[in-house]
């Protein structure tokens, strides 16, 4: 049962400690990019990453479109993973979109993480009436235009980039990597299920201790969602990090780990 | 050779657009290039304009969640189509390609991207896809006519066969039909000849006793007449019920029945009975013809014994080519087929002068054989025996 699940979600665990802290990577990319943050908590926590289904290394014949067109699918992927792994004491780290997935999963499994931190989270993509989402319908359009126009300069049969980087000597070791590239329809279907989704009433919902980490200039989680995420949750703290772009933990990486660290202890 | 280049000015009159930006996106640097793609002057951009400024929202939705985690995590990227915003608000798509420029202690300086109008080659590309989706219709069109055709193909065939199986039927009623015709005119002309023979005689001068004599001989031949008819009748009535219910015969029964049936005859005749239906104990056949079957030819093995030897009679069944054969064979009389062979199976044919002889059987037990789909031959030698051999018909049980 657990090899199935290794297999369908890449799943890795690294580090040790009785806690455990369980990242999962936002719309677009994949575990890769939590390699700044995880070295910090090896120490303290068994770190567990995955890849969604459909991203990075997962097993894209998992992919079921009917399951995966609502996050509800990847919740049920978080808990059905917890139960395996037999996990007690689970910070959860979910960037973006990913926050909303722990959320549910939170919400069906109220046991299931005892700490919940959501880094450029946004339950709602698409403005509404007095809700500044950020975007127009338009908008979206427009990127699933963009992720279709990718789509056709690649060949169908997604050669992994080979990215051999001298002057990233720790790259050597991986020299086949292909970061951030998905299956194109896939891709285009999980950012319809993501930007065209609504979440707001859940987060009512959510009664786990939570900790909001907001990038200070973020065009696709701006301050102002990131601050009606953090009203709407009863039992959580936000904090606004001096960074620039939608994955702070990338960008500005040393600010996302003292963030962290200061709502842990 | 040394050749002066003036590296700064090969950069600002390159073909391609380049601009250098900061690790937050502003944009520090460019070329005319650039400038002249996006429509602005350079110090409407160098250090007032940052990367996502050239991009629509949706793009720069791309560019957070695919473009920068993947520059971040490789150094470089390659090829990712944007479509850049001039001044006007006007949009061209571009393919960009950037590298990250780090120091000695791999701190990121500044990110370096290069910037290439493909207008044409998106028109070109907007074409293909046109023409892709345009020949992706054409094929399921292509697929569902040809699903057509075969659906039709296939009623075709069916209806080939049905009429096949239809013509066979004509045929067949045609052979019965015209073999009545032959019955008919062949066994009624006889009789009817005789009772004329009869009337001429009797209307001639004779005297009371010989007409009394005649007139027996008319009773006689009226009532071959009339037994012919109704044989003939029967075997109309037989070849015309093509929907007979089939019962699950057990051979072993019937046999004892039949046994039974000829009780007295057995007894006098003294006859040694033996039967083996073990290869095929069981049938799907219509329970009246089988019986009547059986009966007849039992009954025709017990008259036609030789006299001088102890009568034996065996009953079995066979399987060859999926076909059920019932064996009935004896050491009788015998036939000679030379002279009575064709004969054997016709109307009211007797070939023994047997005083119990009336032949009538085998024509009616040919009928309902061949009625059923079967076929009945017969093997004999003058005193030595008869073996019947029936197909009864193709293995079902």
């Amino acid at each position: 049962m657990l090899q199935k699940l290794v297999t369908r979600n890449n799943i890795t665990i690294q580090g040790t400690g009785s806690k455990s802290m369980f990242l999962v990577h936002g719309y677009g990319c994949d575990q890769n990019m939590w390699r700044f943050i995880t070295p910090q908590f090896k120490e303290d926590y068994r770190i567990i990453l995955i890849d969604l289904v459909g991203s990075g290394k997962s097993d894209e014949n998992a992919y079921d479109y009917d399951k995966y067109s609502s996050l509800e699918g990847y919740a049920d992927d978080i808990i059905e993973i917890c139960d395996a792994l037999n996990t007690k004491d689970v910070c959860f780290v979910g960037h973006s979109v990913s926050a909303m997935i722990g959320t549910l999963a939170a919400i069906k499994k109220p046991t299931l993480f005892k700490k919940l931190i959501m880094i450029g989270p946004s339950p709602r993509y698409i403005n509404d009436s007095d809700y500044f989402g950020g975007f127009s319908q338009n908008d979206i359009d427009d990127l699933m235009e963009t992720i279709d126009s990718n789509y056709l300069g690649w060949s169908s049969a997604m050669a992994p980039v080979i990215m051999g980087n001298a002057e990233r000597p720790e790259l050597a070791a991986e020299l086949e990597q292909s970061f951030c590239q998905n299956n194109p329809e896939i891709a285009k279907h999980f950012a319809k299920v993501t930007f065209q989704g609504d979440n707001r009433i859940d987060l009512k919902k959510l009664t786990t201790d939570t900790l909001v980490i907001q990038s200070k200039e973020d065009a696709i989680a701006s301050v102002k969602v990131g601050q009606y995420v953090h009203e709407n949750i009863a039992n959580s703290k936000l904090a606004i990090v001096e960074t620039t772009g939608h994955c702070p933990h990338l960008s500005g990486p040393n600010q996302t780990i003292e963030a962290m660290k200061k709502y842990l202890i | 050779m040394n050749y002066k280049i003036d590296y700064k000015e090969l950069y600002n009159t390159s073909p391609s657009g380049y601009f250098c930006s900061l690790p937050n996106g502003t944009i520090v640097d460019s070329n005319k290039k650039f400038l002249e793609l996006t429509n602005y002057a350079r110090e409407e951009v160098i250090g007032k304009k940052n990367f996502t400024d050239f991009l629509s929202l949706g793009g720069k939705i791309y560019f957070e969640n695919v473009y920068t985690p993947a520059l971040k995590l490789s150094g470089t990227i390659e090829e990712i189509n944007f479509n850049f915003v001039k001044k006007d608000g006007t949009t061209f798509p571009v393919l960009v390609n950037s590298v990250e420029v780090k120091d000695m202690e791999g701190i990121h300086l500044f990110t370096q991207s290069a910037v290439f109008n493909i207008s044409q080659r998106k028109k070109y590309e907007q074409e293909l896809l046109i023409a892709k989706n345009k020949a992706k219709d054409l094929s399921n069109q292509l697929q569902e006519v040809n699903k057509e055709l075969l659906s039709r193909a296939e009623l075709i065939l069916k209806q080939k066969l049905e009429l096949e199986e239809f013509n066979q039927h004509l045929e067949s009623k045609n052979r019965q039909l015209s073999s009545f015709a032959h019955i008919a005119s062949h066994n009624l002309r006889a009789p009817v000849s005789n009772l004329v023979a009869l009337k001429n005689f009797y209307n001639e001068d004779i005297g009371l006793e010989d007409k009394a004599m005649l007139f027996s001989k008319v009773e006689l031949v009226i009532e071959h007449l009339n037994e012919t008819l109704n044989e003939l009748i029967e075997s109309v009535k037989i070849q015309g019920n093509k929907d007979i219910i089939h019962d699950p015969i057990n051979f072993d029964v019937v046999f004892d029945k039949t046994l039974a049936i000829l009780d007295t005859q057995i007894l006098i005749s003294k006859a040694v009975i033996t039967s083996n239906f073990s290869e095929a104990p069981t049938i799907t056949y219509p329970k009246l013809y089988i019986e009547s079957i059986v009966l007849n030819l039992l009954s025709n093995s017990l008259r036609y014994s030789a006299p001088g030897r102890i009568a034996r009679i065996h009953f079995c069944t066979e399987v060859h080519n999926n076909e059920i054969l019932l064996i009935a064979k004896d050491n009788g009389l015998g036939i000679d087929l030379k002279k009575h062979g064709h004969k054997l199976f016709g109307l009211n044919n007797t070939f023994h002068r047997h005083p119990d002889s009336k032949g009538v059987g085998l024509f009616m037990t040919k009928t309902q054989i061949e009625s059923v789909g079967g076929k009945i031959t017969v093997e004999s030698e003058v005193n030595k025996g008869t073996t019947f051999k029936i197909i009864l018909k193709k293995n079902r049980k």
